[in-house]
This record gives C-alpha cells, structure tokens and sequence, in this order.
C-alpha cells in the first residue's frame, strides 16, 4: 500500500516537470497574478473576507434607505419598486454576500490553522470557490447597472410572484442564476471543508480534541452539503419555468406554487443554522480565551451544535405556519421548534459556566463576544414565541420577525463575526486594534442596533407588516418607526468607527509578537503573519487547548517538534502546492454563461446561435476548458525548506527548490 | 495629556450628539409605542381567535421573561465578578482549567424542557383551537369567501344569491354580522397574499391552488383594519382592507340594500347645459404616498362609514347622468360592474355599490370626492403598478378634469 502511493507521487512529480512547458504555472507572488492565481487558504480567506465586508456595506448603505423610507409615515425618499428592490437585495447580499462569505473567511484562514494542516485538502478548488462566489456576486449585482432594475421579489422569492407573468423582467433571472453560482461556490467549499477536517488533521488532533470553532466549520458545511441542494433544486424548477415554460410552479399549467416555500424552507432554514453555528465557533472560542479558562462542557456545547444541524431539517415549516398546512403538521412543527430551544440553551448555559470563576479580560473581541451572548438571548427568546402556532399567525410576516431574526443575524452572527475579526487581526496582521476605538466602535454599535430593532417588536405587535413601502400615520407606528431610523444611523455610525480603526490599525496599528491574547489553541502558536506554509513543523498535538497545553509543557514539545523537524526534512521538505490560474478560468466561464443565460433577451429571430445560446456556449466552452487544464495540469507542487524560525523574521525568502 | 484632551473632546462632543439626538427624538411626539393600542394592534383584540392567539403569546413571553432574567442575572453577576479589573490580576495565575459539570447540564436541560412543557400545553390546544369553528358554534356560522387580487380583496357572500346575478359580491371591505362566528373561504387569482386582521385573528395566505379558510368573530359592532401580510408586488404595502361588524339589524338592512341593483340617479328634466363644471376645477393634487384619510374619518370610522350608507344632499344630477355615460364611453366598464347600469366588466372590483363604501382603492383612501379624484386622475401614483393605470395606457383613454369630475359624481351615486 505503502509502496503503491509513494510510487504514484514520484509518478506525478516527473508529470509535472515535462508538463510544466506546456501548462503555465504561475509563480507571480504580488500583484494581480497572483491573487487570481492563487491557492493559499490564508490569501483566499482575505480574500473572502473582503469582498464580504464590501459587500455588508452595501446591504447597510440599502438597509440605511430602507430605514430613512420608514422613517416618516408616507415616506417619499423611494418609490414602491426602488424600496422592494433594496429589501430584496439587502436580504440576499447580507445572507449569501456578507454573512455567509465572512463565515467562509474565518474557515478557510482559521480552520487549517487551528487543525495543524499547511493548506486546505483541495488548493485549487477552494480557489474556484472563491471565484464562483464573486461570479454569483456579480451576477445579483448586475442588475443595479441595467433597466430590468435588480431583484425585487423579496430574498424567499416566492412562486408565482417570480413567475414570467408577474415578474416579466431579468431581474428574478439574474436573482435565480446568481443564487445557483452562490450554491455551487458553497458547495465545493464546504466539501472541501470536510475533506480537510477529516483527514488533514495534526496527529494527536483526534475529533475531540477539535477547537469549537472548527467543529463548528465542520457542522456548518454538512448543512450546506445537505441543504443547498434543495434550493438548486428549487432554482432550477424556476429557471426551467421562466426559460422554457415549464409548469413547476405556474398554476395555469398545473404548478403548486406552495412547493417552492417548501422547497425553499427545507433549505432556508438549515440556513439560518449556517449563518449562526459559524458564529457560536466564533464565540466558543473567545470565551474561553478571555476567560483563561476552558470551555465549560465542550462535550456537550459540541453535541448541541450537532443536534442543531439535525433538528435544523426537522423545522423548516415553522416559516410556513400561516400557509394552513392543518392542524397535526402545524403541531408537529410547532413542537420540533420547541425543541431546538434545549440545545441552544445549553449553549449559554455553557458559555456563561465558562465565564464563571475566570479572570474575565474585557477587550473589544470580549465586549462584542458578551454583546453577542446577549443579543442572540433576546432573539432566542422572540424565536421560542415564534415556535407557538397559534401566536406566531399574529407574528408571521410582521415587524416582530424583522426584530427576532435581526437580533439573532446582526446581534448574533455579525457581533461574532466583528468579534472574530478583533480576535485574530493580530494573526492575521500582525498589528492590534487599539482598545479605545474598538470599545467605542463596539457600544455605538450596541446602542444603535438596538435602538433600531427593539422598538420593531412593539411595531410588530401593532401590527405593521414587513416589506412596506409606506404606511398611514394613524396606526400608532410613528414614533416606533422614527426611533429605529435614529438608532439604524447611529449604527451606521459605529459601522463607520469600526471599519475606519480596522483600516487604519491595518496601516499603522500597534504591532504585536506572537500569541497577543494568552490564547489557547493552535493557530496562536504560528508567527504573525503565518508563513505561506504554516507549519514549519507539523505539531502534535496532546489534549483539547493544544496551545494552552504547549504553553506548559515547552520542553516536551520542543523534543518532539526536534524530531518531527527531521522526518520532514527527510521526506523533502515541506510540500507546496502551485499557483493555477484554471480555477479562476472556470469560474468566469460560469460567469459569462450565467450572464449568457439570465441577462441576455432572447433573440426574437429563430435559429440556433441567437446571441443568447452564444454567449451561454462561450461561457460553457471557458468553463469547460478551465476544468480540463485544471485537470491536465496536475497537482504539481514543490518543496519548501525553511531553515528555522529565525529566516522568517529577518524577510528572507525560505529555501526553495 | 493627549488622552485627555481626545476624552475631554468626545465627552463635549457626545454631549452635542446626545443633544441633537433628543431633540430630533421630541419631534417624533407620540411617545406610546410600547402601548400598542393602534388600529391593526393584535394586543387589544376584540375577538375570540385573536384573544386565544394573545394568551398563548403572554404565556411565551412571561416563560421567557422569567428565563431570561435569572439566566440574564448569572450572566451579568459572573462577567462583573469575575472581570480582571487591572492588569496583574490579568496576569494572574490562570483559574483552575475545569471542563464542566454534567450534574448541571442536565439539570439545566431538564429545567429547560420543563419551561418549554409550559408553553407547548397552551400552543396545541390554541392550535387545534384557531384552526376551525368549534362544532358548537357551527350552526350559527357565516361563511364567506375572500379572494386576492394584485392589489385589493374581492368579498363573495355564497348565502346571498340575486336572481340572475349569483352571489352577493363587495370588495376591500367586509361587512359580517357581528357576534357570531364567520369562516372565510380563502383564494387568490394571482400571486400569494395573505388575509390578516390583527384584531379579530391572525393572518392566513392565499394560495394559489390551495383552498385555505380562517375563522373569527367580532364580539361586538366595530371597524376594523386589515392588511395584505405576504408581499405581493409592487404595491403589497398598500393592499389593505377593512372589516365592518354590524348588529344583526344593521346587518340585515345593508344586506337588503346590497342586494338591489345600483341606484340609479335620474337625469334632470330640464337640459342641463349650464351644469356646474367649474365646480370642482380646484380640487388639489396629491403628492405621490401622501395619507389618504382625514383626522375626523379616524376617530369615528364606523359612525364615518354608516354615514356613506345614505345619498349626500345635493347631488348634482347633470352631473351623474354624464358621470354614468362617460363609464360606457372611457371603457371603465370593461373591468368594472355596476349592476343594474347594465355594466359588468368583472377584472375590477365592483361598483355596485361603490358610494357606500368608506374606503376606495384597497382600502388605502377614504372615499371623499377629493380623494376619489385623485385616484382615477393618476392610478399609477397611489397604487404603483396597478391594472388600472395600465388600462389607461393599454387603451388609450385620456380624461379631462370635467370628464374626473364627473366620473366621480356618477361613483359616489351608487349607494
């Protein structure tokens, strides 16, 4: 066996050389090149983590017009159509474009380091994940640059309303077509994921010695595994009825419009699951840092996570309660709910055990990790009032629901995810955020988020529905409504404090050494910024907290990694793989072909190469020819023989050959 | 000594905000959100269903109240307790490295299960309460069917037949007995909406294929609002309704009226030509979402809408007469009913009775001559992307003001 897979690499090293005159491999390590080209996990998150922060100032600068449209009662800041439009898009740019890609961030620059692996387990297709996403990005997005407008039939898309009859423009077609682009970045991410937690794990790193956040990473891209492909199910049955006038949904053909909001929840809810395990990994591991103490009953927060996943699938008809499914159904349902509040719980239960009896450290990733035990409360709560029936038919499809699950996505998910990025900036950067201006940034943040969304509780149980241009100033909503604008700017305003000390921490903040925080897994151990591969050493590792415990045994370590250090070198060094530009040109191949099919007019002249079906085949001709170079050019790769520690701070480049 | 003069400034400078936010806030002058007693609350509800549907939500919310202030109280004890207050004690030696207690995972588990026991009981019983007439109260159920259109509500009585006309039809606003229990046949033509009177009941959709039903009851005579609650289009938010509960007398005398073709204004005897036209020339325009209701319609709207139940003195008859020749002449009939005038477009909603509705346009206007103006001289600004705006366009039909005038006049007529 042994024998068989050592023969096979030499095998594909000499490939590689006689290939590499036909195949270009680029070596670009600054400029564009190489960031298009490139395949390290760490470059990939920023760059994810990039386009998600453009992209969660876009849906805010949408969220901000929405709010000053409501801030008077007949407000004429938009039309009806423009703020449909910006509700629409601020859903689905902050679900699929910032919260979603911020959580693929932190997996992919923090989840190998944190597991003691030097890459993900697949370079290139995590790169053609990334450029997958941005093609999806770009292809939700068109629409703000052409008359068809962009989307505006709300981020669920409900049949029949996206139907060609009552939305005959592009823009569902580009919200159809961007969304399946999302779904197959995610996709490929996610099973990279699992790849990569499964097998590439240090030794020693056993499944219960995991960080949380991993874990997390790890039940997060089962969901997305096993959730997306209903929505692609459900895209393509709507794609199908708009292209070709199929009846999936018409009702005139015989369609069941209800089965998309089935479709769609079996999906959207394992969603929310998605949007919210990343953040409680997140958490999980800024308590206990902060606390200097272990996480109170990993087992059990662990366990929890997993039986959210599971009973996240049970649930979905919970956002259907009104649609008269009948009286066991709701029941059932209504239950399953209930029930997905116990491990929830346990997960503050958890939280707050770990806290006790520590020595509680209040920096900003603290502050905004406690803001977000509290907030995700308050929303956890509003979510058990939802799991009633009965109460939830006054609730559903009101601002009772805005203000739930924006506590539980901004409270919840976006304070993890602010969190995060204070917490591993030094890492990451190697420079820290000044604790003034990130404390500050942290309670206008807190103020204005809810100023804005508490008084949308009462505003729901007043009766105002969602996704309302305007109402009449005699229902009682104004002052509710004109407080939540206030509090939305004042938001704006900690966003703004918060993104301008970030970018200039990034510049010219305080440096930092190794290990800032007294952390306790993994990652802290790497120098900052970690070298493209990571681990100089593989380490190994002995028990949960594997830093903490490094920390205290350094001389047994020191030994080992000694040892370690040799095998390695015997083998030939570190393996690096190589830069590829083919996963960047498959992704624009879907790019032009997803333009191909949802923007372009059908061609009223008949004959096969309409400019349509042209453009599409072009798209699919580059896709294709990415995937086949991808897949002739081989997994190349070389060896990296760093000389020790030392070499990475004096700047010199390691050995390579 | 520059930290200071950076504090001391965003202290001055916090006061200015903190200043300049109060300020703003005071214009917003009504402070009694949190009492939550408007017209669409589902808090003061006036109904069985809606009560029912409330108790459950109080029990959720003081099991979570309670939960949430003791979990909330060790939260906050602990990070305040524990919180290293300087920079040696952050140094200090680490606590000892304890990884739980399952003694208290599973106490609290089971303390949480029990919580949740204490909602569910309540929910399924309010489940299986809300979702049909009890069997005791079958008998004296009205039934009546709701139908969805882009954007606005078509109301069918199937107990009201009219010789050679079938039931009984009225839109956007639905008149009910009051004190008995009425199920609603709920049904859409197009795309999903959802039927949602926050006072008597919570909402249930209209699907297309799907043949839903809600029921509810006003205990007492009132006026109440209803709202579309699934996005619909473009004009969702102004797809509105109303529900008018009547004593079994006034119940009765607006059926019989409604059941009796339009009413049919008599053309004056002598020729007319020095009709009033001017009359109306200054009737003002309307910026587009500006409110449709005056401020005495809305402290009393169902004396207001009983009001609309009887012809206004001093009709001008010329006027209707032309009103009702320009409804052949504009094609208004090729969507809209009035029956008895011999019009029976069915697109639209009915006429029939048009001028005894308090309400037009969905529910979004109060019916008053000025507002009537303003939707049939601009459709398109009230209620964006509506049919009747396309009708214009799609049929070429151009209206001068007399032509409004008296278009509106003939509408306000039909009793």
């Amino acid at each position: 066996m042994d024998a068989i897979l050592k023969s096979d690499l030499q095998v594909k090293d000499v490939a590689t050389e006689t290939k590499s005159a036909v195949f270009w491999r680029p070596t670009a390590q600054t400029g564009l090149i190489s960031w298009l080209t490139t395949v390290d996990h760490k470059k990939i998150g920023f760059l994810y983590g990039i386009f998600a922060l453009f992209f969660f100032l876009v849906g805010g600068f949408e969220a901000l017009l929405i709010r000053l449209q409501l801030m008077t009662p007949n407000g004429t800041v938009l039309t009806a159509q423009q703020y449909n439009t910006m509700f629409t898009m601020h859903g689905t740019t902050m679900i699929f474009l910032a919260v979603m890609p911020l959580s693929a961030a932190f997996f992919n620059f923090i989840m190998p380091l944190q597991i003691g692996a030097r890459d993900v387990a697949f370079p290139r297709l995590n790169a053609f994940s990334l450029w997958t996403f941005v093609a999806g990005a770009i292809i939700l997005n068109l629409g703000w640059f052409m008359s068809a407008g962009a989307p505006d039939a709300g981020w669920t898309g409900y049949a029949p309303l996206t139907s060609k009859t009552y939305t005959p423009d592009h823009s569902v077609d580009m919200w159809i077509m961007g969304l399946q682009l999302l779904g197959v970045a995610s996709i490929a991410a996610s099973l990279n994921f699992i790849v990569t937690i499964i097998n590439m794990r240090a030794p020693g790193m056993t499944m219960m010695r995991l960080p949380v956040f991993t874990w997390m990473t790890l039940i997060t891209a089962f969901l997305i595994v096993l959730s997306f492909p209903f929505i692609t199910v459900a895209l393509v049955e709507i794609m199908m009825d708009r292209l070709f006038g199929t009846s999936f949904f018409e009702v005139s053909g015989g369609g069941m419009p209800i089965l998309w909001q089935h479709l769609f929840w079996v999906f959207g809810h394992p969603e929310v699951y998605i949007l919210i395990l990343p953040a409680m990994g997140i958490i999980s591991e800024i308590l206990p840092t902060f606390s200097r103490k272990p996480l109170f009953g990993y087992p059990i927060v662990v366990f929890s996570g997993a039986s959210i996943g599971f009973l996240g699938f049970s649930v979905w008809s919970h956002h259907m309660f009104t649609t008269g499914m009948g009286t066991v159904a709701t029941a059932a349902f209504s239950l399953a709910t209930m029930a997905i509040a116990v491990p929830t719980g346990v997960k503050i239960f958890n939280w707050i055990g770990t806290l006790w009896g520590g020595h509680i450290s209040m920096r900003t990733p603290m502050m905004f990790a406690l803001g977000f035990v509290w907030m995700f409360m308050v929303g956890g709560f509003s979510g058990v009032m939802h799991s009633a029936a009965p109460a939830d038919a006054q609730q559903q499809d009101s601002y009772f629901v805005i203000a739930h699950f924006h506590y539980v996505l901004i409270g919840g998910s976006m304070f993890a995810l602010l969190a995060g990025i204070h917490f591993w900036f030094p890492l990451m950067f190697g420079r820290k955020i000044g604790e003034f201006w990130g404390k500050l940034s942290f309670w206008v943040i807190f103020a204005g988020f809810n100023i804005t969304f508490f008084p949308m509780h009462f505003l729901g149980l007043n009766g105002m529905p969602r996704r309302t241009f305007t109402y009449d100033g005699n229902l009682g909503w104004n002052s509710a409504n004109y407080i939540a604008t206030v509090g939305a700017l004042i938001l704006g305003v900690g966003i703004f404090i918060y993104f301008a000390v970030m970018v200039y921490t990034y510049f010219k903040g305080e440096k930092v050494g190794k290990d800032v925080w007294d952390a306790r897994t993994l990652e802290w151990s790497l120098p900052n910024p970690p070298p493209e591969y990571n681990y100089r050493v593989i380490p190994t590792v002995h028990a949960r907290d594997a830093f903490w415990y490094m920390k205290q045994n350094k001389e047994q370590i020191a030994k080992e990694d000694a040892a370690h250090a040799k095998e390695e070198a015997a083998h030939g060094g570190i393996h690096m793989p190589h830069q590829s530009i083919y996963p960047f040109v498959a992704s624009l191949g879907m790019l032009i072909a997803g333009i191909g099919i949802s923007v372009i007019d059908n061609d009223p002249t008949p004959g096969f190469w309409g400019k349509k079906i042209g453009v599409t085949m072009i798209g699919g001709v580059v896709m294709l020819a990415g995937i086949y170079f991808w897949a002739l050019e081989g997994n190349g790769g070389y060896h990296l023989h760093p000389e020790n520690e030392g070499d990475e701070s004096n700047g010199k480049k390691p050995a390579k050959h | 000594m520059r930290l200071a003069t950076i504090l001391s400034s965003a202290a001055h400078w916090s006061r200015a905000v903190l200043a300049v936010g109060a300020v703003s806030l005071l214009s917003a002058c009504d402070y009694n959100f949190w009492r939550m007693d408007g017209h669409q609350s589902t808090i003061k509800v006036e109904g069985p269903v809606a009560k029912s549907q409330l108790d459950v939500f109080y029990v959720t919310c003081w099991v979570t109240l309670v939960i949430f202030i003791l979990v909330g109280a060790v939260l906050a004890y602990a990070s305040i307790k524990f919180k290293a207050r300087t920079p040696e004690e952050e140094k200090a030696i680490p606590p000892e490295q304890g990884h739980g207690n399952p003694l208290i995972e599973i106490g609290l588990i089971g303390a949480s299960v029990l919580a949740l026991v204490i909602i569910a009981i309540p929910t399924l019983k309010g489940i299986w309460y809300t979702y049909d007439v009890p069997e005791d109260r079958k008998a004296d159920t009205y039934e009546v069917t709701a139908t969805g259109y882009q954007w606005w509500f078509k109301f069918d009585y199937p107990s009201e037949q009219i010789a050679g006309a079938g039931a009984l039809t009225t839109a956007n606003e639905l008149v009910i007995p009051a004190g008995r229990p009425v199920r609603v046949n709920l049904r859409t033509i197009d795309v999903i909406h959802s039927f949602w009177i926050p006072k008597l009941a919570g909402k249930v959709d209209m699907i297309p294929n799907r043949a839903n039903h809600l029921w509810f009851q006003a205990d007492q005579p009132g006026y109440y609002w209803g709202q579309c609650a699934e996005f619909c289009g473009d004009s969702h938010a102004v797809m509105r309704f109303r529900v008018i509960a009547l004593g079994p007398k006034d119940f009765n005398d607006w059926l019989s009226q409604q059941t009796s073709p339009a009413r049919d204004v008599a053309p004056p005897r002598i020729a007319a030509n020095n009709a009033p036209k001017a009359q109306f020339a200054s009737l003002r325009t309307f910026k587009p979402n500006e409110t449709g209701h005056t401020a005495k319609y809305d402290t009393s709207p169902l004396d207001a809408w009983k009001a609309h139940q009887f012809p206004e003195k001093g009709e001008n008859q010329a006027l209707i007469a032309q009103g009702k020749a320009l409804f052949k002449e504009k094609a208004c009939l090729s969507c809209h009913e009035v029956q008895g005038h011999g019009y029976a477009g069915i697109s639209g909603p009915t006429l029939t009775h048009f001028g005894s509705r308090s309400t037009l346009a969905g529910a979004l206007l109060e019916n008053n001559t000025e507002q009537l103006h303003r939707w049939i001289h601009n459709p398109e600004s009230v209620k964006p992307g509506n049919k009747m705006a396309k009708g214009y366009i799609d049929n070429n039909i151009k209206l001068t003001n007399e032509d409004e005038v008296a278009l509106v006049a003939y509408l306000q007529s039909l009793k």
